[in-house]
C-alpha cells in the first residue's frame, strides 16, 4: 500500500490513474495540475511515490523531477510519458526517476511499475 | 398498511421478480409489478392544477418533493368515487417519472409465478384494456396486471382515435 | 439501470475535452487577430492536442486520438523548427477543422452514440500541410530528425574509453543479456535504465545495440535478441544478478561470468568499426524553454470543478432549509406568544440562512464570457462565408448568470448573431455607398438591471423594414391592433410572434425572422423576455431580459378559494381593494378597472383556473396590478396572504409533458406544507 501524489495537467489522466491505484489498495493522498503545485504538494504531503507527467504548463515534469530530487534525493518518482517522448524519459531516468509509464496505460502496467519501486 | 410498506422496502431487486402489489377499483382487482412501486401513502391534500385532463387530479407534497397524482378510476373511465380513509396513493416511478396513483384500497403483495401469467384477451373488453399488460391467475382470482409505461404515456387523443 | 463502469470517466473525458477545445478555439482566434502564433500559443496548442491524444487513446476513441496526434506532430514541428514561411490562415482553418471534428464526435459520444467518424482525410490534409511546410522552409527530414533526437545525455561516459581493454585481475567480467516482457514498450529506454542502474557499480561498460539513444528502432532489436551488456566489476555474480533482476518488466536474464576476454575483445572491435561508420548525432543540450508568460485568467485562478448535480442538490437543500426555517419561526403554535429571546435567535438564524442562500446562489453563477466568446467563432466563419467584414464587440462579459440559465441563452444568442450577420449587416459595397464604415459592428453587451440581467445584441446594419413587417403580419393574420395605433416598438416586436415567418411565404424577406419566435420561446422558458428596436439604416437592437436566478424569488402569496398562488413581487406594481364605480364592463363583457385615469383589463383568477370561491364580488376581494415590460394587468383574488421568499420548484415532468399551463411558472411549498402555484405575469398577459 503506497501513498501516491499524482501530478498531471489533465484531470482525466489524474482520475484514470487514481481509479487504478485506489482500486488496487493504494492511497492517492494528493493531486497537482502542474510541476510547481506538484512540488508544493510534495513538501506538504510527503508521499511514498510521485507520478509526474512530462508535458505540463507552468513547470514540466522534468524540471519538477529535478526539484523534488533536490528536496529528497531518495524520492521515488515515476515519469508518465506518451509514445515518442523517449528522449525525455531517458533524461528523467538520468535525473533519478525510478521508472516510467507510457500513455495510454493499462492497469497491469501501472501496478507492475508501482509494485516494483 | 405500514407492514405492507415495510414489505416492499425489504425486498431485494432480484427477488422482486414475480411480485405484484395488488389493489382494487370497485369489483376489479389489479396488480402492479413491485419494481415500479416506491411507496404507498394515504390520501392527502391535493393541489389542483387547471387545464389538465380530469384524471390528473393535481399535485401533492411528499416530504418536499412535488408529485403529480392520477385518479386511476377516471383514467379507466370508471365512475368517480369519493375519497375516504381507505383510499390510497401508490407512488410509482417509471423511467424517472414519479406519479401517484389514487386507488380505492391496496390489498397485498402477491407472488404470481410465471405460469400464472397469461396474455390479455384480444377483444376490447371496455376501455381499461389498453393499460393491461397481462393477466395474473392466483387460485381462483384474476388480477389485471397494469402496464405502467402505457399508463403514463398514452393520452386521450390516441384513445379517442382508436375508439372511432 | 445498469451503468457502464466507464461512465464517470466518460463524463470527465467529455467535460475536459470540451473545455480544452474551447481553450483551443480561443487561442486560435486570438492568434488570427495578430496574424501570427506566439511561442506561448504554439505551446498551448501543442499541449492541448497532446492531452486530447492521451485521454482519447485511454478511452479507445482512436480516430480522435490519431487526429490529435497528427495535430500534435504539426505543432511540435512548428515549435521546434520555427518555420518562417507559414500560411497562417490555412493553418488556422486546419486546426479549426480538426477541432470541429473532435467536437462533433464528442456530441455523438455524449448522446450515447458511437464515435465512428473517420479522421483519415483530415489527417492526410495535415500531413500534406506539414510536408509542404518542411519543403517551403527547406527543413530536410534529416536535420529534423536530429533536432528531435538531440538529447542532453553526456554520451561520452558510455563510449568505449581509451583506457584498458584488459580486465583488472581483482575485477570480474560479466556478460548479461536482458530480455524484456512483450508489450512493455520503449525497450530501448528500459535498456537505458539498466545501464543507468549499473553504471555506478561497474566499469568497462559495453553494450549492444549501442545506439539505443539515437535510434528508436533498436527497440525491435532488443525485443528479439535481448539487450547485451558487458562489464567488469568487483561485485559478485549474485549481487549483480540481484540488481539486474530488479529491472521492471524483465522477462528473462542471462548472466554469466566471462572467463576470457576474447568474446569481449571481438565485440569491441566490432563496436569500434561500427562507430566509425555512423555519424555522431548532434549532442546538444536543449534547454526546455519554459514560457512563463501568464496563462489566460481561467488557468490562473484556483478553481475546482464540481458536478452540477451536487450543486443542484445543495440548492435544493438550502431551499428546504428556507422552508423549514419558515415552518419553525412562523409556527402556528407560537402565535400570540411573547418570545423575545426566541425572536432574537430566530433573527440570527435568518441572517445565517440568508447568507448561505446568497453564497449557494453565487456558486451557481457563471460569467457570460464563455458563451459570448463562442460568438467570435461564428462571426469569423460567417464573415468568411458571406464575404462581409464584421467586428464583434463584447461588453460586460464578466456579468454572471445562473448556470441553468446559461444553457438556455447560448442558442438564442447564436441565432441573433447569425441573423445580424446575415440580414442586418449590409454587404460591403452597400455600406460604402451609404457612407458607412466598411466594417460592420455587432455589439453584445451584458449588464445588471435590478433582479434581471440585460443582454443586448446590437448591429449597425440596415435595420428592420417597418412596412414590410406590417405587411407580413397582416398576411399571416397577426395584427391584434389597427396599424395606426401601433407604435414602432410594437411593430418591430411583431417579428417575435410564432407564425410570423411561415414556410410558404417567400418574399423579399426571405429568411429574416427564422428563429425569432424560437428565440422568444427559449427566453420565455427561463422567465425572461425579448424586445426589438430598430432604426432605418442605423441598425437593429435586440434586448433579452433574463431573471438573475431561477431558484429563489421574492413572492406575494395570495388566496383564491382553497387554492394558493404566488406572484413574484418584482412583477407587482400595487394592490388595492377596488371601488364599485371604478369597474367598467364593455359590450363584449370584458371587465376593466380605472386607476388614476388609466384603464386596465381585469383577470379573474377564479374564473381562469376554475376555482371555487365565495368571493366573486370585486369589492370583497383584492386587485393586484401586475406589470410586464410596459403592460399592466389587474389580477382579482380573494386576499393577500403575505410576502415571503419562495423556492421555485418546477412542476413535475409528467404534468409539463401533458400540457403547458399558461400563466404557471412553477410551484412552491408554503410554510404550512401546502403547495402554492407560482404565477408568471408574462404568461397571464398572453391569454
Amino acid at each position: 500500500m503506497k501513498k501516491v501524489l499524482i501530478v498531471d495537467d489533465a484531470a482525466f489522466m489524474r482520475l484514470s490513474l487514481k481509479n487504478i491505484l485506489e482500486k488496487n489498495g493504494h492511497q492517492v493522498i494528493g493531486e497537482a495540475e502542474n510541476g510547481k503545485v506538484g512540488i508544493m504538494r510534495y513538501r506538504e504531503l510527503n508521499p511514498d511515490v510521485v507520478t509526474l507527467d512530462i508535458t505540463m504548463p507552468e513547470m514540466d515534469g522534468l524540471t519538477a523531477l529535478k526539484e523534488i530530487k533536490k528536496i529528497d534525493n531518495n524520492a521515488k518518482v515515476i515519469i508518465v510519458s506518451a509514445m515518442g517522448q523517449e528522449g525525455f524519459v531517458r533524461e528523467a531516468i538520468m535525473y533519478g526517476a525510478k521508472s516510467f509509464i507510457v500513455k495510454p496505460f493499462s492497469e497491469e502496467h501501472v501496478l507492475k511499475v508501482l509494485n516494483s519501486i | 398498511m405500514a407492514e405492507l410498506k415495510e414489505n416492499i422496502m425489504e425486498v431485494e431487486e432480484d427477488t422482486q421478480k414475480g411480485r405484484y402489489l395488488t389493489f382494487s377499483l370497485g369489483k376489479e382487482s389489479y396488480g402492479i409489478e413491485i419494481k415500479y412501486v416506491t411507496e404507498i401513502i394515504g390520501i392527502q391534500e391535493i393541489t389542483e392544477i387547471p387545464e389538465l385532463p380530469e384524471y390528473v387530479k393535481g399535485i401533492i407534497n411528499l416530504r418536499g418533493k412535488i408529485i403529480p397524482v392520477m385518479d386511476v378510476r377516471l383514467r379507466f373511465k370508471k365512475e368517480e368515487k369519493e375519497y375516504n380513509d381507505r383510499t390510497c396513493v401508490i407512488v410509482i416511478d417509471v423511467k424517472d417519472v414519479s406519479i401517484g396513483l389514487i386507488v380505492d384500497t391496496v390489498a397485498e403483495v402477491l407472488t404470481i409465478p410465471e405460469e400464472g401469467i397469461v396474455e390479455p384477451p384480444g377483444v376490447s373488453k371496455g376501455f381499461s384494456n389498453r393499460y393491461i399488460k397481462n393477466i395474473g391467475k392466483v387460485g381462483n382470482d384474476v388480477k389485471l396486471i397494469l402496464d405502467c409505461e402505457k399508463l403514463l404515456t398514452e393520452d386521450e387523443m390516441e384513445d379517442l382515435n382508436s375508439a372511432l | 439501470m445498469s451503468k457502464l463502469s466507464h461512465e464517470p470517466m466518460l463524463e470527465m473525458f467529455i467535460f475536459e475535452t470540451a473545455q480544452l477545445l474551447e481553450q483551443l478555439e480561443q487561442v486560435i482566434i486570438n492568434s488570427e487577430k495578430i496574424s501570427s502564433y506566439t511561442e506561448h500559443n504554439i505551446n498551448e496548442v501543442f499541449r492541448i492536442m497532446h492531452t486530447i491524444k492521451g485521454s482519447s487513446a485511454m478511452m479507445l476513441f482512436n480516430s480522435i486520438a490519431s487526429l490529435a496526434h497528427s495535430m500534435e506532430d504539426l505543432f511540435y514541428f512548428i515549435r521546434e523548427n520555427k518555420p518562417q514561411k507559414i500560411d497562417f490562415t490555412e493553418l488556422t482553418d486546419l486546426i479549426l477543422e480538426g477541432a470541429d471534428f473532435i467536437q462533433t464526435e464528442l456530441v455523438e459520444i455524449e448522446n450515447g452514440r458511437e464515435a465512428t467518424a473517420d479522421s483519415c482525410l483530415l489527417i492526410e490534409k495535415i500531413k500534406v500541410f506539414l510536408g509542404d511546410l518542411k519543403k517551403i522552409n527547406q527543413i530536410s527530414d534529416q536535420s529534423c530528425k536530429n533536432n528531435e533526437k538531440a538529447e542532453t545525455i553526456k554520451q561520452q561516459q558510455y563510449y568505449i574509453g581509451s583506457d584498458s581493454f584488459a580486465p583488472i585481475p581483482a575485477k570480474k567480467m560479466f556478460k548479461a543479456v536482458v530480455y524484456f516482457e512483450e508489450g512493455c514498450q520503449m525497450e530501448n529506454v528500459r535498456a537505458f535504465t539498466v545501464l543507468h542502474n549499473l553504471k555506478d557499480l561497474v566499469s568497462n561498460l559495453h553494450y549492444f545495440p549501442s545506439n539505443i539513444v539515437e535510434d528508436d528502432s533498436t527497440e525491435e532489436i532488443i525485443r528479439v535478441d535481448g539487450f547485451k551488456v558487458f562489464f567488469s566489476t568487483e561485485y559478485s555474480l549474485e549481487i549483480i544478478r540481484e540488481i539486474l533482476m530488479d529491472t521492471i518488466f524483465l522477462k528473462h536474464l542471462e548472466l554469466e561470468e566471462l572467463v576470457g576476454a576474447e568474446e569481449l575483445i571481438e565485440f569491441e572491435k566490432n563496436q569500434q568499426a561500427k562507430l566509425r561508420e555512423t555519424q555522431s548525432p548532434e549532442i546538444k543540450m536543449i534547454e526546455r524553454e519554459q514560457d512563463l508568460e501568464a496563462h489566460s485568467k481561467s488557468l490562473n485562478q484556483s478553481i475546482i470543478s464540481v458536478s452540477v448535480s451536487k450543486l443542484d442538490t445543495l440548492m435544493d437543500l438550502v431551499g428546504e432549509m428556507v422552508i423549514a426555517e419558515a415552518m419553525v419561526v412562523q409556527n402556528p403554535d407560537l402565535r400570540g406568544l411573547e418570545l423575545d429571546n426566541f425572536q432574537k435567535a430566530a433573527r440570527q438564524l435568518n441572517k445565517i440562512t440568508s447568507e448561505m442562500q446568497d453564497m449557494v446562489m453565487s456558486i451557481r453563477m457563471v460569467p457570460l464570457s464563455a458563451t459570448f466568446h463562442k460568438m467570435h467563432r461564428i462571426t469569423r466563419d460567417m464573415c468568411k462565408k458571406l464575404d462581409k467584414e464584421v467586428k464583434l464587440e463584447i461588453i460586460g462579459e464578466e456579468t454572471e448568470v445562473d448556470k441553468n440559465i446559461i444553457e438556455h441563452i447560448s442558442d438564442p444568442l447564436m441565432h441573433l448573431v447569425r441573423n445580424a450577420l446575415d440580414h442586418g449587416i449590409e454587404p460591403t459595397e452597400d455600406r460604402l455607398a451609404k457612407g458607412k464604415p466598411k466594417s460592420g459592428t455587432i455589439t453584445i453587451e451584458a449588464k445588471n438591471a435590478g433582479s434581471d440581467v440585460l443582454i443586448i445584441i446590437k448591429d449597425d446594419g440596415k435595420g428592420l423594414d417597418r412596412d414590410g413587417i406590417l405587411k407580413r403580419a397582416k398576411e399571416n393574420d397577426l395584427l391584434y391592433r389597427s396599424e395606426e395605433d401601433m407604435s414602432d416598438g410594437e411593430v418591430f416586436n411583431l417579428i417575435l410572434l410564432p407564425g410570423f415567418s411561415t414556410k410558404e411565404s417567400v418574399s423579399e424577406f426571405s429568411g429574416r425572422g427564422v428563429g425569432m419566435d424560437v428565440v422568444s420561446k427559449n427566453i420565455e422558458t427561463i422567465g425572461g423576455s425579448v424586445s426589438v428596436d430598430s432604426v432605418q439604416d442605423g441598425g437593429t437592437t435586440i434586448t433579452l431580459k433574463i431573471p438573475l436566478t431561477l431558484a429563489i424569488i421574492d413572492g406575494m402569496n395570495i388566496k383564491v378559494g382553497k387554492s394558493r398562488y404566488t406572484i413574484p413581487t418584482a412583477s407587482i406594481k400595487e394592490s388595492f381593494r377596488p371601488e364599485e364605480n371604478d369597474i367598467i364592463t364593455d359590450p363584449q363583457g370584458n371587465e376593466m378597472i380605472m386607476v388614476r385615469g388609466e384603464c386596465y383589463p381585469i383577470l379573474r383568477l377564479h374564473e381562469l383556473y376554475n376555482v371555487e370561491t365565495k368571493i366573486t364580488n370585486f369589492i370583497e376581494g383584492i386587485i393586484i396590478m401586475v406589470e410586464q415590460d410596459t403592460k399592466n394587468l389587474c389580477v382579482f383574488a380573494d386576499e393577500l396572504l403575505g410576502q415571503q421568499q419562495v423556492v421555485v420548484k418546477t412542476l413535475p415532468d409528467y404534468i409539463r409533458q401533458l400540457k403547458t399551463v399558461k400563466g404557471l411558472a412553477g410551484c412552491t411549498l408554503l410554510g404550512d406544507g401546502s403547495i402554492s402555484l407560482i404565477l408568471d405575469a408574462g404568461g397571464l398577459f398572453n391569454l
